[in-house]
């Protein structure tokens, strides 16, 4: 399939003002400013095929909104090439953006005080859609996100969920060939977030929309992408499956054991106790030890007398800090 | 007019039409300043003109400021500003419009609705007020013909200055301090604090040909025949060329900007 996102080497560096402390600081800041260069994105290179949904996931402050800013043309690298769609984003501004979307979860690109049908028949008019296909897009997007009672109500009566919907159909009523949603199910409820992330896949599946999305929620995640691209620093640690992540990890468990008395000491070999409270105590396989029941239960069975126990799998948020902290890449 | 452009025309007009207890109140404030100017005025010259211009004839340009203050006076819309301030001015990037025609007709939109909406109120009442106050008629159909076109000419001209306030706001992030900078150099040499009549010669030599004395005091002058129609119509032609002028810096400053431009935040 062909590539229809391709980055390579690209560098981003912000100048930054330096901010002293002291007395007479502000003072002395105010006339003698010094800078320092910080280095957002180091030689990001990547490639997308077309129909796929990426997640772009990190940290806070990583750089993956400084990138989705870059792929959708609103900033220009320092250096570093990007072709998207046969496009250099920043150099043919207007006729690139003609053929994407952008949503950014904490902005909003519909007109505050107008009914949000008004705000989609301007849209309508600066992509110059014509009449039918804005007709067939717009039933198709109420359809998909039921749209219906929204429509006639200005966007400041309308909760985050409506307006997130609303969001999401104004980014794709000029049918874009690439979508980019960056932290989309940001301060959801737990149905709407469902139904976005439905909407999300219906689309993909439909018009074969290739999506880059980033997201804190790890769930959207797993339920979206088919490959995912882990930056931290301004670098790209990973990319590739999500699942091949998930098997690196999915040997470490988690038991929790109920004893039928109070136990002063508890321990086994191959295995960390983390929490010992009473009758109850949490237990974590070594990375050299793995993991089966009933050797567990033969072992521990041994020197204890148990009633019950639990095994649970890393959580896929629990995978993602361990990734995080294995990189070293959370903010101090 | 681009269908697209036409649309962000017609959205900030629809938007500032929904304002009307904004228009009433500015029709209130600029009716009383009016009376306030003109009993000052009054008060100081004593019904002797000054640099031939008689006291009905500056209660007719007094008028005149006041009805279309809303054109005369420079600003930008709250949404221009708001969005390049907290970084909303992403999703301007993401349309396939051009950045300064977008604000252009943005403030264009408002400015015109904004005048639609308080100047017809003001005129028919100063008509019919009694001695000093009464604002008159034009001088004759030809300079009121003139003068609309120098009214139309002059709401370009205010939309094309107020652009260096959303220059200045990319520049500082205050639209406020952006647009107060724009709007006092705009009204000092436009003839919003002291009508351009009653500056002294030397002065008026030089402010006579600046860009900010064809917004208003160009149109108003006409009205009132203390300018010549052939004169008017030279006149119309620098108006004419000056908004050129500034449409051509203007779109090179947004340009220079935009290329330097760092959205922050998530």
């Amino acid at each position: 399939m062909a590539s229809i996102i391709d980055f390579t080497d690209i560098c981003k560096t912000f100048k930054v003002p330096l901010r002293t402390k002291g007395k007479f600081s502000m003072f002395k800041n105010f006339f003698i400013r010094k800078y320092k260069t910080i280095e957002a994105l180091k030689n990001i290179t990547f490639k997308v095929n077309e129909g796929d949904i990426v997640g772009y996931i990190g940290p806070n402050g990583a750089g993956k909104s400084t990138t989705i800013k870059i792929m959708s043309g609103i900033l220009t690298p320092t250096s570093g090439n990007c072709v998207i769609n046969g496009y250099v984003p920043w150099k043919n501004r207007r006729e690139f953006v003609k053929n994407i979307g952008v949503v950014f979860g904490q902005r909003s690109q519909l007109w505050w005080d107008v009914p949000i049908m008004d705000s989609f028949e301007l849209l309508r008019d600066i992509y110059k859609i014509p009449k039918d296909e804005f007709d067939k897009t717009l039933k198709l997007l109420n359809d998909a996100l039921n749209l219906e009672t929204l429509l006639n109500r200005p966007l400041r009566q309308l909760s985050l969920g409506q307006k997130m919907k609303c969001e999401l159909a104004g980014s794709l009523l000029h049918h874009p060939k690439i979508l980019f949603l960056d932290e989309p199910t940001i301060g959801l409820d737990a149905i709407t977030k469902l139904a976005v992330r439905d909407f999300i896949k219906f689309i993909n599946k439909k018009w074969k929309t290739t999506i880059i999305l980033t997201t804190h929620d790890m769930n959207d995640i797993e339920a979206l992408t088919n490959k995912i691209i882990l930056i931290g620093k301004g670098q790209i640690l990973y990319q590739g499956s999500f699942e091949k992540i998930k098997e690196n990890y999915a040997s470490s468990k988690t038991i929790t054991v109920e004893f039928a008395k109070d136990y002063d000491n508890i321990a086994l070999d191959g295995y960390e106790i983390t929490n010992h409270e009473k009758r109850f105590a949490t237990l974590k396989n070594l990375p050299s030890k793995q993991f089966h029941p009933k050797e567990f239960i033969n072992e521990i069975s041994k020197n204890y007398e148990i009633i019950d126990f639990q095994v649970t799998s890393l959580s896929v948020d629990e995978i993602l800090a361990k990734l995080y902290k294995q990189y070293e890449i959370i903010e101090r | 007019m681009n269908k697209s452009y036409l649309g962000i025309f017609k959205m900030e007009f629809k938007g500032e039409l929904q304002y009307r207890n904004k228009a009433i109140s500015g029709i209130f404030t600029q009716f009383f300043w009016g009376l306030l100017q003109i009993y000052l005025y009054v008060a100081f010259l004593n019904d002797t003109p000054v640099n031939g211009f008689s006291i009905s004839q500056m209660a007719t340009y007094i008028w005149l400021g006041q009805a279309f203050f809303a054109m005369r006076f420079i600003t930008m819309p709250k949404r221009t500003g708001d969005n390049i301030v907290n970084g909303n001015v992403s999703y301007n990037f993401v349309r396939p419009l051009d950045l300064y025609n977008n604000w252009f007709c943005e403030n264009l939109g408002q400015k015109i609705a904004a005048t639609l909406l308080r100047f017809p109120l003001i005129i028919v009442i100063a008509l019919f007020l009694p001695g000093n106050l009464k604002m008159y008629a034009p001088v004759n159909i030809t300079a009121l013909l003139l003068t609309i076109l120098g009214i139309i000419l002059g709401i370009c001209l205010s939309v094309a200055i107020s652009m260096f306030a959303v220059y200045l706001t990319f520049k500082t992030l205050s639209q406020k301090g952006s647009a107060t900078i724009v709007a006092t150099i705009s009204g000092l040499l436009g003839g919003i604090v002291i009508p351009l009549p009653l500056m002294p010669q030397s002065l008026q030599n030089v402010i006579n040909y600046l860009p900010f004395r064809f917004i208003s005091d160009l149109p108003f002058r006409i009205y009132i025949g203390n300018i010549g129609i052939t004169e008017g119509l030279i006149f119309l032609g620098i108006g004419i060329a000056w908004l050129i002028v500034l449409i051509i810096i203007g779109k090179l400053l947004i340009k220079s900007a935009l290329k330097n431009t760092v959205i922050q935040g998530g």
